[in-house]
């Protein structure tokens, strides 16, 4: 009787003999008893539903940012670090540094200064000194180190509770309209730290064209925690409009290219894990890998970018390109041609950036419409280094090309349509 | 030799790799954290064995980026045993992807992981038939909390290669044998849960 059962078998199996057998297999060794409607699932169904689920997204999103605002800016920001480098640290190295105000190293090292009625005088804080050991480490460890670790930490609780596949769920339908799967939120959630892990949880994403408009919309339109902390300290009352714009940019400039990018969005089939209960051991891990991570890279990169802006100045080039790229800044953007000492700045890192801005606000010569524009330019015009860096070893060089094209057409008519509105309000 | 972690997005790969080496892997509760593969040793016998986490995959027919580096790492490991992570609750979906490693002849050890969540929504696997079915070390494990793992480490070395046709036969072997079986112990206690 066993004899009849060896029947020649092709290896490998197609698909249905597999599935043949695995039934056979199954039906051997699994029983699946009756269902227990558990209070998991109870919670995992409100959070999932449209009708709740929506108030849970808005308020978990809302205590994220709460919490991101409490902890980094109010308490550790401004409760401690403010007052240590800005009454301690920056006095102290005015007090005993070699040269004193007007010297090059100084003003490189420590403070550059600024003219008030015609007298250079020394700077009082950390934004405005512009010097590497004060404003560079200031935007590190006073400033977004903090954000950074607050974002982290409620970003792997997030994680690991299993939350952000639900929110996925939640926002397929939208995200359908613009080509994007639910999954984008992943990827764009990520960003918000950092950019450069968001480019890299594109992957799972199936087609070259989803990969390609989710890179260059999280490129663009994604600022991240590093960007989002130092921003919250120079102008936390702009940013409900900051972060508006930019969701409208990354939606509508979504559906652009959904319209004109070649390719296919195919549905993606995700899991939604059962919701579990996180592990310090885990969130303590994670916490401390990436903070360990992002001080790697911020640490060079911010203090190396505050020197080449500070020679830069120092050696007239800044006067320069602000000569040069002033009339466009002013005439397409409407904001001033000293703008263009944020934009260089932030081609190595957007911290970076936003700081050197905020030294440029602290002289006055800003209004407010200006700052908010000058802020969305940086975030959307240019990628990071790490970032683009790792967008020329995931894509290839047409679509780098592709990117880089869609990234400058985006800044020009985005930041012209700003302006535009701006004028047309009466506040530009 | 080396060893490779195997299985679909999200049953925990991760969670065996840092537990099995003491490495630094990211852990999430979503599917695709792991998107590159990493290295580690881990101590097998009183030697250092490479384990390399893999990509979740669910078949290997490649359909994205992650997939692709799955299947180029198991082609470019040809002389490794696999540690295939299966999700208990949804075991049929994870013996696909087992099913397609044996086929293509390597030796496996697999991983009910999730066991707890499987016991949850009330499903039971009988692990010691499903080891006779497969022929290749079944072992059931909850990775969180690092159940079951000293029985996994320890049945990698039994891993041998099993012919398909061992395992088409085998079930039809334990189906006939079950159904003269069933009429004397009427099919009871065979789902003997093991935690």
């Amino acid at each position: 009787m066993k004899r009849k059962l060896k029947e020649v078998v092709k290896v490998p199996l197609s698909v249905d003999e597999r599935w043949d057998l695995i039934e056979k297999i199954s039906k051997q060794t699994v029983e699946f008893g009756a269902y227990k409607h558990t209070l998991k699932d109870a919670i995992a169904e409100l959070t999932v539903k449209p009708l709740t689920g929506i108030p849970v997204a808005i308020a978990v999103i809302y205590g994220f940012w709460s919490f991101f605002c409490d902890f980094a800016g109010t308490l550790f920001t401004d409760g401690f670090m403010v007052k240590i480098f800005d009454e301690h640290w920056l006095p102290w190295l005015q007090s005993f540094f070699l040269g004193g105000l007007g010297n090059p190293f100084y003003a490189l090292m420590v403070d550059a200064g600024h003219i008030e009625d015609g007298v250079l005088v020394a700077s009082d804080n950390c934004f405005e000194a512009f010097g590497v050991l004060t404003s560079g480490l200031f935007i590190v460890f006073g400033v977004v180190l903090w954000a950074v670790l607050a974002f982290y930490l409620i970003f792997a609780i997030l994680e690991d509770i299993g939350y952000l596949p639900r929110l996925a769920v939640l926002v397929d339908t939208v995200l359908h309209k613009i080509g994007l799967h639910g999954y984008a939120i992943v990827p764009t959630f990520l960003s918000l730290g950092c950019n450069v892990p968001g480019v890299t949880a594109t992957r799972p994403l199936e087609t070259r064209k989803q990969r390609f408009m989710m890179m260059t919309l999280l490129a663009i339109f994604v600022p991240c925690g590093a960007q989002i902390g130092i921003m919250q300290e120079l102008v936390p009352e702009l940013m409900g409009w900051i972060f508006l714009t930019l969701a409208i940019g990354y939606l509508g400039f979504g559906f652009i290219l959904n319209k004109i990018v070649l390719g296919k969005s195919p549905e993606l089939i995700m899991d939604v894990p059962p919701y579990q209960m996180p592990t310090l051991r885990n969130i303590g891990r994670k916490l401390w890998i990436r903070t360990s991570r992002f001080l790697l890279v911020a640490v060079p990169f911010v203090l190396l970018g505050s020197i080449i802006v500070g020679l830069m100045y120092l050696t007239g080039a800044m006067d320069w390109l602000a000569a040069v790229f002033g009339p466009l800044l002013m005439v397409w953007f409407g904001v001033p041609s000293e703008t263009v000492a944020p934009l260089i700045a932030g081609f190595l890192r957007k911290d970076l950036a936003v700081g050197v801005l905020g030294g440029l606000m602290a002289q006055g010569i800003m209004t407010t419409f200006q700052v908010f524009t000058s802020v969305v330019l940086l975030c959307i015009y240019f990628p990071c280094l790490a970032t683009f860096a790792l967008m020329l070893k995931e894509e290839n060089w047409k679509e780098i090309l592709g990117s880089f094209a869609s990234l400058v057409a985006m800044v020009f008519v985005y930041g012209g349509l700003i302006h535009l509105i701006g004028i047309m309000l009466g506040v530009a | 030799m080396k060893i490779l972690l195997m299985g679909h997005p999200n049953v925990g790969k991760s969670v065996f790799f840092n537990r099995l080496t003491g490495a630094k892997v990211f852990e999430s509760n979503y599917p695709g954290t792991t998107v590159d593969f990493m290295k580690g040793w881990m101590r097998l016998e009183r030697e250092d064995v490479e384990l390399i986490d893999v990509p979740g995959a669910f078949s290997l027919e490649p359909k994205d980026r992650a997939e692709e580096v799955a299947v180029k790492m198991l082609e470019e490991n040809r002389d490794s045993v696999v540690v295939c992570v299966l999700d208990a609750s949804k075991v049929e979906r994870g013996l696909y992807l087992a099913l397609e490693i044996i086929e293509r002849g390597y030796p496996v050890v697999v991983a009910l992981n999730m066991w707890d969540v499987a016991e949850d929504k009330n499903i039971r696997i009988d692990v010691e038939k499903l080891e006779r079915i497969l022929g290749v070390p079944v072992v059931p494990t909850i990775a969180i909390s690092g159940e079951g793992f000293k029985e996994l480490v320890s049945k990698i070395k039994d891993a041998a290669p099993v012919k398909i046709e061992k395992i088409i036969e085998s079930v039809g072997a334990v189906s006939a044998a079950a159904s003269t079986g069933e009429a004397q112990a009427q099919g009871g206690g065979e789902s003997a849960a093991v935690s």
